[in-house]
């Protein structure tokens, strides 16, 4: 590192609140309440500095109106740039929904312990997702993507409530038509153009196989989804500390101090978001 | 460590040198209570007091205060400046001095919060012995001694003091300021006894055994609606606890709209909001659960990470709380199943 570089870092490390601007060089609508930001953090060396995990998160900062603890969708390989799919539902996703291509924004981060991703190459992996629970297990799969032969078979289970609320609909089209990804799609509530399956995502495990002995599970979704799919997962003999969990909670400062999203013992933010499920259940109140 | 004997009637010098190069924040009268505040007559100091309204963190990590100053338009950082000017605590009780270094263990580790720290830096503290008031139980969790974490601990002898200088900084002010001696060996004897008295004059027993295993195996307890029913969200249990960290963060514009600061404010997990999130899904949206959380994080989540439980027995929440809520009954309802 050179001296310039040092006092970067310094910088960087100095004041862990303080968040760095990020252009928006990208936005794509994805449905009515979610829009898909691409952003490039201004500073080299900072970008450069960034790198991170599957399942992390980031603090969205909005000077004005405040700070968002928002999952990282895109996978670690793909450098210099980070995706954000942001629901609008509070101050701070509502002010990025207004926000325009070229605008600046600020984060900080990454935070928070992500998936096993080197722990699970050389098995196979069953992800299960529901509604905007996909944003953080889209960075997984995205990952897994790109080192494909490292891992054996790979299956996805997504359901949406309706089929205007699917996310990343591109991306699973594609998906969808290759060999190398199992990947079925279910809604609450179908529509007269809907061909896929229709009910909770629960039910697709009917129609999946899983080997027990080299399978990981990686779960994200509503607080309400968990307790089923792991049921199921374990129906299927999978190990408890092999089935992988997301949380959502209110991780305010992201650093383990404001004390906001606590999940029993622990804290998302540092401890977190996420746990296996061994962990989940002597979390108390987690699921 | 290093030893000195101060005449009571010298005291006075201590503090008067010391206000010559910081700012001396001491326990004063106000009202029939008590609370830290700063003093330039050592005259005003009351060190009789029993425990003060609000604890010292709020030297360290005030109620409010500005993190950045921030301009809307590109969404910079115009200055995140942190100031910490020279301060000493005086008169600190044990209680108060073990519950800072609680507080580092949150404001250090891997990221390290600069507004506490920086601060923390830039203050001496100065502790003296006390006497157990009817709401003190710190000798349940054995911080009713301190052993570290001040600069300087002064042991009432009666006629004067068994200075303890635990730091470099410590020892300097002493000798530069007050009247002082060596340490002979009447003065070790009437330490001993002193302290002896000291330890003897408690009659807290709060049952504390395998807390932790309790909070879990217990969660379902009806004794958290108990509590929880008469709990009325108001947090001041947080505010005046000398070991609550928690905050919240919000941002204020200026009256242009242009510029604005990022502040944090004091929070507490009592409120209702606390664990919300932006969809609506409130994590802890009963009192029930809200109450049993500060006990679960303060004797099971803080001790899981530092091996300490996050409470000094001070009494500042029993005297606080207007709905009566004493954490010594809290705690032996869990060990009994009553609610007393």
């Amino acid at each position: 590192m050179t001296a310039a570089q040092e006092s970067r870092t310094r910088d960087i490390e100095a004041n862990p609140y303080r968040p760095w601007p990020a252009r928006i060089t990208s936005i794509t609508d994805l449905t009515d309440k979610e829009k898909l930001f691409e952003l490039r953090i201004i500073d080299e060396d900072v970008r450069e500095a960034f790198q991170f995990e599957s399942g992390q998160f980031i603090e969205l900062s909005i000077f004005g109106v405040g700070e968002a603890p928002v999952s990282i969708s895109s996978a670690p390989s793909k450098q210099g740039f980070i995706e954000l799919c942001i629901r609008e539902a509070g101050d701070v996703t509502g002010a990025m929904h207004r926000k325009k291509c070229g605008d600046v924004v600020g984060l900080r981060g990454p935070y928070g312990r992500g998936f096993p991703f080197t722990e699970m190459k050389g098995h196979d992996v069953l992800l299960v997702a529901g509604g905007l629970g996909i944003a953080p297990l889209k960075s997984l799969i995205n990952h897994i993507h790109d080192d494909r032969h490292e891992f054996g078979k790979v299956t996805i289970l997504y359901g949406a409530k309706s089929p205007a609320e699917v996310l990343f609909r591109y991306q699973f089209d594609m998906w969808q038509h290759r060999d190398d990804f199992d990947l079925i799609l279910t809604v609450d509530q179908p529509d007269e153009t809907w061909t896929g399956e229709t009910g909770l995502v629960t039910r697709l495990f009917d129609k999946i196989d899983v080997d027990p002995a080299i399978t990981y599970g990686a779960i994200c979704g509503p607080p309400v989804m968990y307790k089923y799919v792991i049921e199921e997962m374990r129906k299927k003999d999978m190990d408890v500390d092999r089935i992988y969990v997301s949380f959502e909670r209110r991780m305010k400062c992201g650093i383990g101090k404001c004390g906001h999203c606590g999940v029993g013992h622990q804290y998302t933010c540092i401890d977190g978001p996420v746990f296996n499920y061994w962990e989940a259940m002597n979390l108390q109140g987690a699921i | 460590m290093f030893f000195r004997v101060i005449d009571k009637a010298n005291l006075p010098d201590l503090v008067k040198g010391l206000t010559t190069e910081y700012e001396v924040v001491a326990p004063v009268a106000k009202g029939d209570t008590f609370v830290f505040a700063p003093v330039t007559d050592p005259g005003d100091i009351r060190l009789d007091y029993d425990t003060t309204l609000l604890p010292p963190k709020k030297y360290f990590f005030p109620p409010e205060e500005t993190l950045m100053r921030f301009r809307v338009a590109d969404n910079e950082v115009l200055d995140d400046d942190v100031f910490a000017a020279p301060r000493v605590l005086f008169g600190l009780h044990p209680c108060d001095i073990n519950a800072l270094q609680l507080m580092d263990n949150v404001f250090k580790g891997r990221y390290e919060d600069p507004y506490y720290l920086r601060r923390r830096e830039q203050t001496l503290l100065i502790g003296v012995s006390c006497t157990p008031s009817d709401t003190c139980f710190c000798n349940v969790w054995e911080t009713n001694e301190v052993h570290w974490g001040f600069d300087v601990f002064l042991t009432d002898l009666g006629d004067r003091y068994f200075a303890s200088c635990r730091t470099v900084k410590g020892a300097e002010i002493l000798d530069r300021f007050v009247a002082n001696r060596q340490v002979d060996d009447t003065d070790t004897a009437d330490f001993q006894r002193v302290v002896h008295a000291f330890r003897d004059a408690f009659d807290s027993t709060v049952d504390t055994t395998q807390l932790p295993v309790l909070l879990d195996a217990k969660f379902d307890s009806p004794i958290w609606d108990e509590f929880g029913d008469r709990c009325l969200s108001c947090g001041a249990c947080s505010m005046v606890c000398p070991t609550c960290y928690c905050f919240n963060v919000e941002d204020r514009l200026e009256p242009d709209q242009k510029s604005g600061v990022r502040v944090r404010t004091w929070d507490s997990c009592q409120f209702k909001e606390f664990a919300a999130v932006a969809h609506g899904q409130n994590f802890r949206e009963s009192r029930a659960s809200r109450v049993k959380y500060r006990y679960y994080h303060k004797q099971w989540g803080y001790l899981s990470k530092f091996e300490r439980v996050l409470c000094v027995g001070c009494g500042r929440c029993a005297r606080a709380c207007p709905a009566g809520i004493n954490p010594v009954n809290v705690i032996a309802a869990l060990q009994t199943g009553e609610v007393r």
